[in-house]
């Protein structure tokens, strides 16, 4: 790593740091000028302190809670994922489909949680349902879009090479949607834990963390509340940050400019001196520092 | 005009969209190994032309033939290269220059040392692994000049290639291409509105004209081999201009030699 990417990243973390603080601060700041109470507002330090303290609790129920979302999450990601492509490839299927997809999102997720209990138990099912029902949409959205905007230029340049259409779909279809099924799967990943703790509340036989939510608030336990609240959020954060991880290695050509080299087949790397070797013809101009940027390894 | 050994044959094609005619009876016939350029005003059915050569488009008229063979509306036959370098940016230089053989049957060990070779010999070797988005236009275009000339194919369509790039940088271009030309025995239609790029390149140029497109005139240009920075200030070559853009301007046709 250089010392240019290692003090980016030591920026990125004193920012997150900062603005967490700030978010505290502010909190503080308001139970200190409104004169609040705690049992109406804790402070953020008596807050992860209940979380803290309850965390023999609280670790299973999370583990539940974790797992209902990312489930939940993946299912929805895939569904959202495979109706893009299909929706892509058959123009009236997408017609079809397309003004469901959006009814799918106008009806409130909290009234069609009941009917799905009625349908499918107390079980975990109902509620992997609901955060996939949350998931899909932005995945399905951006990765038609993706498709939509592929370059039909491109795309005659493949038929004119005598391109097989699964080999097309493979090399230019399916790389281009990369982008925007990350930038759906970030905004999936952040509305994922809300589906599960909605889940949670309709259809609660397993414990988790959103039913312990409503035991905490229907006894004023508010430093739970907020505790459990902000973990969540926490579960959110970081469900979004793994997804960015994940992003910048599968998309290593949006923030290199040079190919990892673990990606590289091995033969061109052992050719590359007797290639350039060979380029001693006097009338080939040369590659006189034609490229924009510099290595970056 | 005459041509000994033909590879490529455009025979009377027209091309008519909702009524209206863009390209009327064009025949132009490449010999094997011939450079010819097709110059224009915008508009003019250029890139139609491109298209029905290459099989992308099915003329209502005419033929195109291939070593005598008949590919009208086939693709797959000859290699093609636009003024929008269309590179993957998920794709390393060699990535996309190996890119054909990835569409037509998955890209072996073989094709990447080929395209390796191909890339060092022609001033991309220290690139091979960059990602486009690193490179410059100039750098982008030979990667695309590449990634053209990798299908092996022995006719290659080029689209105004150059057509994006600083004048500078086209010029290097063009000598560049004129060396790799050299060196591999392929035949070229180049299309472009750059009069002075169709004459420095060509062994013939075909002025076209717009609304319906037709070949006006065919021009041998007969100046010497190799050429240079020198070519373009020769009085030949003032004299081929001269001649072009009188076509091309619908001015007085006053240099022999042309065909109509």
């Amino acid at each position: 790593m250089s010392a240019r990417r290692l003090s980016q990243h030591a920026q990125l973390v004193g920012f997150t740091i900062a603005a967490i603080a700030l978010i505290f601060g502010v909190w503080d700041a308001v139970i200190w000028l409104f004169g609040l109470q705690p049992y109406v507002l804790p402070t953020p330090q008596s807050a992860i302190s209940a979380v803290v303290g309850q965390w023999s609790t609280l670790a299973p129920l999370t583990w539940q809670t974790v797992k209902e979302t990312a489930e939940g999450f993946f299912i929805g990601a895939a569904i959202g994922f495979v109706l893009a492509v299909v929706m892509s490839a058959f123009r009236p299927v997408q017609r079809l489909i397309y003004p469901a997809l959006i009814s799918s999102q106008a009806v409130p997720i909290v009234a069609i949680a009941a009917p799905l209990v009625i349908l499918f138990g107390f079980g975990m099912l109902p509620k992997l349902i609901i955060v996939a029902w949350i998931v899909f949409f932005p995945v399905v959205v951006n990765v038609l879009d993706g498709l939509a905007h592929i370059d039909q230029d491109l795309v005659n340049l493949s038929r004119v090479m005598g391109a097989r259409r699964t080999r097309e779909f493979i090399h230019i279809h399916l790389p281009a949607t990369l982008s925007p099924l990350f930038s759906g799967l970030k905004i999936g990943a952040t509305y994922a834990v809300t589906g599960a703790v909605i889940g949670e509340w309709t259809a609660s036989s397993q414990q988790g963390l959103g039913t312990y939510l409503l035991s905490a608030n229907s006894s004023f336990n508010v430093q739970v509340v907020f505790g459990v609240t902000l973990l969540l959020t926490a579960i959110g954060i970081l469900s979004f940050l793994l997804v960015m991880a994940v992003e910048s290695v599968a998309t290593p050509w949006r923030s290199r400019s040079t190919a990892p080299r673990i990606s590289r087949p091995r033969s061109p790397q052992r050719l590359r001196g007797q290639a350039t070797g060979s380029a001693a013809e006097p009338s080939v101009p040369a590659a006189r520092g034609l490229a924009s940027t510099g290595h970056e390894q | 005009m005459q041509v000994t050994d033909p590879k490529l044959v455009i025979d009377d094609v027209s091309c008519e969209f909702d009524g209206v005619r863009a390209l009327d009876g064009i025949s132009l016939t490449l010999g094997r190994g011939e450079f010819v350029s097709i110059v224009g005003p915008s508009g003019c059915g250029k890139s139609t032309l491109f298209n029905v050569v290459s099989g992308l488009l099915r003329p209502t008229r005419g033929r195109v033939l291939l070593d005598g063979k008949d590919v009208t509306g086939d693709t797959g036959h000859v290699g093609y290269m636009l003024q929008k370098d269309l590179l993957l940016p998920w794709r390393t230089v060699i990535g996309n220059i190996v890119l054909g053989a990835s569409l037509r049957h998955g890209a072996t060990r073989r094709d990447r040392e080929e395209a390796a070779m191909l890339a060092g010999r022609y001033g991309l070797g220290e690139y091979l692994h960059h990602y486009p988005h690193a490179l410059s236009g100039g750098m982008r275009q030979r990667v695309a000049v590449m990634r053209t000339l990798a299908l092996k194919a022995d006719v290659l369509l080029l689209d105004e290639p150059f057509g994006a790039l600083d004048a500078q940088t086209r010029l290097d271009m063009q000598m560049w291409l004129l060396a790799v030309c050299r060196d591999l025995n392929v035949t070229i239609l180049f299309v472009t509105h750059d009069v002075d790029e169709a004459i420095f390149l060509a062994d013939r140029v075909a002025v076209m004209t717009g609304r319906p497109g037709r070949i006006t005139a065919d021009i041998a240009i007969s100046l010497p081999r190799p050429r240079g920075i020198g070519t373009l200030t020769s009085p030949g070559f003032t004299g081929f201009k001269r001649q072009a853009l009188a076509l091309l301007h619908g001015g007085e046709l006053t240099a022999p030699r042309s065909v109509s």
